[in-house]
């Protein structure tokens, strides 16, 4: 191996980079893998997509060639000049040749293949990190390491705290195309060639080769490592506005609509047709027969894939930023006041309650993450006149771009903040931050079937005795409840048979006419609708197998002589007349049906939560 | 249970209670065992009234149509806050002063049998759109049939059919389970028919005085 030609290299070509990183040695194993890189590479071929304006790295890529060769710039010059090499070292079989050959290899280089192009026929400058910025202006950088510094830069400014990073690189739909057409170009011109038809499914994508290159440089720079995580560095990249191109190709293809499914089609037809090489079947080259003759059927002839290629000169816009990926606080909330809603809620610019949990939870835990935002979500709700007591309802609070994960214990100070505000409206238990699978937990705990209510519940008689075993006595009765009035505005009209699993009645000391009566439901159930009957629309569906029928019969009884005494009003008729409707509604008289408090939940509904915690 | 004997003094009281507290067990009075808890669902009864309103007070506002098209006539008009309203007989409605009270209901009425439309989803599909004197039903009596009318301009959403095998909950609780129908207004419908309608003192102002 030639030192000299070494040398030239470490000081032209890497010359700024190397003022940034250092280390001789390490630019001299650099300078190595590339160079091992373009030897293996069929050299006609290589000169060819030169001359058609493909850079460096995607040549590199259209070869399969992985890993530190995308670090490092080599001008098109140099690699034609270690094409040369390689490929009189194969015919002299000997080193000792290189260093004359250089010389005249170099002159005789084909005209303007030498220079490297602005902009990559292929990758529209991206893996030359030429691209324009979000004010439009042109930046060059020179090496892969430069656009690092600049995301570095940016993860600064933004404050993150981040133990790894992962790379999203996302591209034109031109990319697609160019990879296709440049695909087809290389089959057919050299597809005879052995050597090449191996190498084809190998191919790397634009996207890979970026995370190549970027990837080690970004490591070093920001101090930890690339992997699967919740911190992402997005890179986008779009089209200039100001090119033509992609109508051009649009109307060769058949307009626009047909050309989005249709390189759509044949990215996937790609994506089929290199797994089917690879299996060596031929299904898969038959479809791409058919594929490249429809394009050739509706082009002029294959030289035209290059066509677009060569026109194209703009670099793409980059935009870059970057962000962590929701994390999420789960946890049960508590609702002591019933001016309070779950979310809130404003109907015509007017808000409806003081407050709402999700503000006071969500606003409370983002400055703790420093995050961008807040989203709140629970496993069902209760209305905004109804408390949350008992085992508190599940909910997970998704921080959108925390730039720190707060610590067990900053996540407890939290809960205490809100355990002790002074309006003491909401509180929490068992806050922590949990991962997405929070999210399944609680869809679990949504499904689960039964809600525990209270009900504070006037009737227009004093209670009996007998009311209270009639109530107990009733297990799992089944109930039907046309949409209420109350939803009936956005609900479509349905009957909705619920199950009331239990009924227990509690006496008030110091009256005979309110009392309490917990009960538990299947899952949606309206309960103040149960409780009042809602125009006799919510009413008992007896089972006959479950409930004999002298329970329904006291059922019944209780409901006629409660329904006596109720709200005589302007309509003052007489009992007798009242006796004919009278099975349905469970308490239609009784009112105040608008306490209720949800205050527990199923133990089942606890054990999936606390799986959260685990 | 004190009502029936003299004004009972403060000893009988004590007595009966004294006797009720062994029968509590029986009757299984159910206890909410955390204490905590229990404190905050016991309410003080202090702060609610002695009766306290209706289901239909609290959820509705109470509008009426006395003398709707004929003498007599009275209709009621309950409007719920999202705007939907249920229609049905007011006490006063003459039909009710028939010997015997209501006796059939009949919803084919009109060109079509209102009872016959499924109303589905949330748009409500299917739901017809009336006039507010677009006949709603026609209610019997021993020997008179009374028409009742819409008296909201909008969709039908549904109306009560347990009335066809129940005419009698007309009798009992036509303010309740003997509505007659829900319909749904848009609100600019809603503004002009409100202003065509009493309130509920004008209503009582105008029945109790005849």
């Amino acid at each position: 191996m030639s030192s000299e030609i070494e040398t030239t290299f470490a000081t032209d070509v890497y010359g700024t980079a190397a003022a940034v990183e250092s280390g001789a040695s390490y630019d001299d194993e650099e300078i190595k893998v590339l160079k091992d890189a373009v030897r293996a590479l069929p050299p006609h071929a290589v000169n060819d997509l030169l001359s058609k304006g493909v850079c460096v790295r995607c040549i590199f890529r259209l070869f399969g060639i992985c890993g530190e060769a995308y670090l490092r710039s080599l001008p098109p010059a140099d690699m034609i000049r270690i094409v040369r090499e390689s490929t009189n070292a194969d015919s002299h079989v000997e080193d000792s040749g290189l260093k004359a050959d250089e010389h005249s290899s170099c002159l005789s280089t084909p005209k303007g293949s030498e220079v490297e192009p602005d902009v990559c026929s292929l990758c529209l400058g991206i893996l030359q990190f030429h691209y324009r910025n979000d004010k439009g202006t042109l930046v060059k950088k020179l090496s892969p390491l430069e656009l690092a510094i600049a995301i570095t830069e940016l993860v600064k400014q933004e404050g993150h705290q981040i133990d790894s990073f992962s790379l999203e690189i996302s591209l034109p739909p031109l990319i697609q195309e160019n990879e296709h057409a440049v695909w087809l170009y290389l089959k057919r011109k050299f597809g005879p060639e052995n050597k090449f038809q191996k190498r084809l499914p190998e191919q790397i994508s634009v996207k890979d080769a970026l995370k190549f290159a970027l990837a080690t440089s970004l490591e070093t720079l920001l101090g930890v490592k690339s992997g699967p995580t919740s911190y992402r560095i997005r890179l986008t990249y779009t089209e200039n506005a100001t090119s033509s191109i992609s109508s051009d190709v649009a109307e060769r293809n058949g307009g626009s609509k047909r050309r989005k499914t249709g390189s759509d089609l044949s990215s996937e037809l790609l994506e089929v047709t290199r797994e089917c090489i690879d299996n060596h079947k031929c299904e898969g080259d038959n479809i791409l027969e058919r594929d490249l003759t429809d394009l050739e059927d509706s082009d002029e002839s294959f030289e035209c894939f290059n066509l677009p290629t060569e026109k194209i000169k703009e670099p793409c816009c980059l935009m870059f930023l970057c962000y962590r990926t929701p994390i999420y606080f789960g946890g049960r909330y508590f609702k002591f006041s019933r001016n309070v809603s779950q979310t809130r809620w404003i109907i015509e610019d007017e808000r409806m309650g003081e407050a709402s949990v999700e503000e006071i939870i969500g606003g409370s835990i983002l400055p703790a993450c420093q995050g961008d935002n807040y989203k709140f979500h629970a496993a069902g709700r209760e209305d905004i006149d109804v408390r949350m007591l008992g085992s508190g309802r599940p909910f997970l609070v998704e921080i959108q771009n925390a730039r720190q994960i707060p610590s067990e214990a900053l996540v407890k100070e939290v809960e205490t903040k809100i355990n002790n505000l002074e309006n003491k409206l909401v509180g929490v238990k068992n806050l922590k931050v949990v991962g997405n699978q929070g999210w399944s937990l609680m869809h679990e705990g949504e499904a689960e079937k039964q809600k525990q209510y209270c009900a504070l519940v006037w009737i227009s008689r004093p209670l009996e005795d007998k009311d209270l075993l009639s109530i107990a006595s009733r297990k799992d009765m089944h109930v039907l409840q046309r949409t209420p009035i109350r939803v009936l505005h956005r609900r479509s009209p349905l009957d909705r048979p619920k199950i009331i699993h239990w009924m227990k009645i509690e006496r008030i000391a110091g009256s005979s006419q309110y009392f309490l009566l917990h009960l538990c439901t299947q899952a949606g159930t309206y309960i103040k609708e149960f409780v009042h009957g809602d125009l006799g629309r919510t009413c008992p569906r007896y089972a006959k197998s479950i409930l004999s029928n002298s329970f329904c019969l006291n059922l019944i009884k209780f409901l006629l002589s409660s329904q006596h005494w109720v709200n005589s009003g302007l309509q003052g008729r007489d009992t007798p007349t009242r006796c004919n409707g009278c099975e349905d509604g469970l308490f239609h008289d009784l009112v105040n049906h608008s306490i209720v408090d949800a205050y527990s939940l199923l133990h089942k509904l606890i054990f999936s939560m606390d799986e959260i915690k685990a | 249970m004190n009502q029936s004997n003299n004004p009972p003094d403060s000893d009988t009281i004590r007595r009966q209670e004294q006797q009720e507290e062994p029968k509590q067990p029986e009757a299984e009075t159910f206890v909410v065992e955390d204490e905590e808890l229990r404190n905050l669902l016991v309410p003080d009864l202090r702060d609610f009234p002695a009766t306290p309103l209706s289901a239909v007070e609290t959820n509705f506002v109470s509008y009426y149509a006395p003398d709707f098209i004929k003498p007599g006539h009275d209709q009621y008009v309950y409007r719920h806050a999202n705007g939907l309203c249920v229609i049905g007989l007011a006490p006063t409605h003459v039909a009710f002063k028939d010997e015997g009270g209501i006796t059939a209901v009949d919803f084919n009425v009109g060109k079509s049998d209102r009872s016959g439309i499924k109303v589905t989803g949330k748009r409500k599909k299917n739901a017809q759109h009336f006039e507010s004197n677009t006949a709603l039903c026609k209610v019997c009596t021993n020997g008179n049939s009374y028409i009742v009318r819409c008296c909201v301009k909008g969709s039908l959403l549904e109306v009560n059919d347990r009335l066809i095998k129940r005419p009698g909950l007309l009798n009992s609780s036509a303010d309740r389970e003997g509505y007659i129908a829900i319909i749904m207004p848009k609100p600019a419908d809603w503004l002009k028919t409100k202003a065509s309608l009493s309130t509920l003192e004008e209503y009582k102002k105008l029945r109790d005085g005849s």
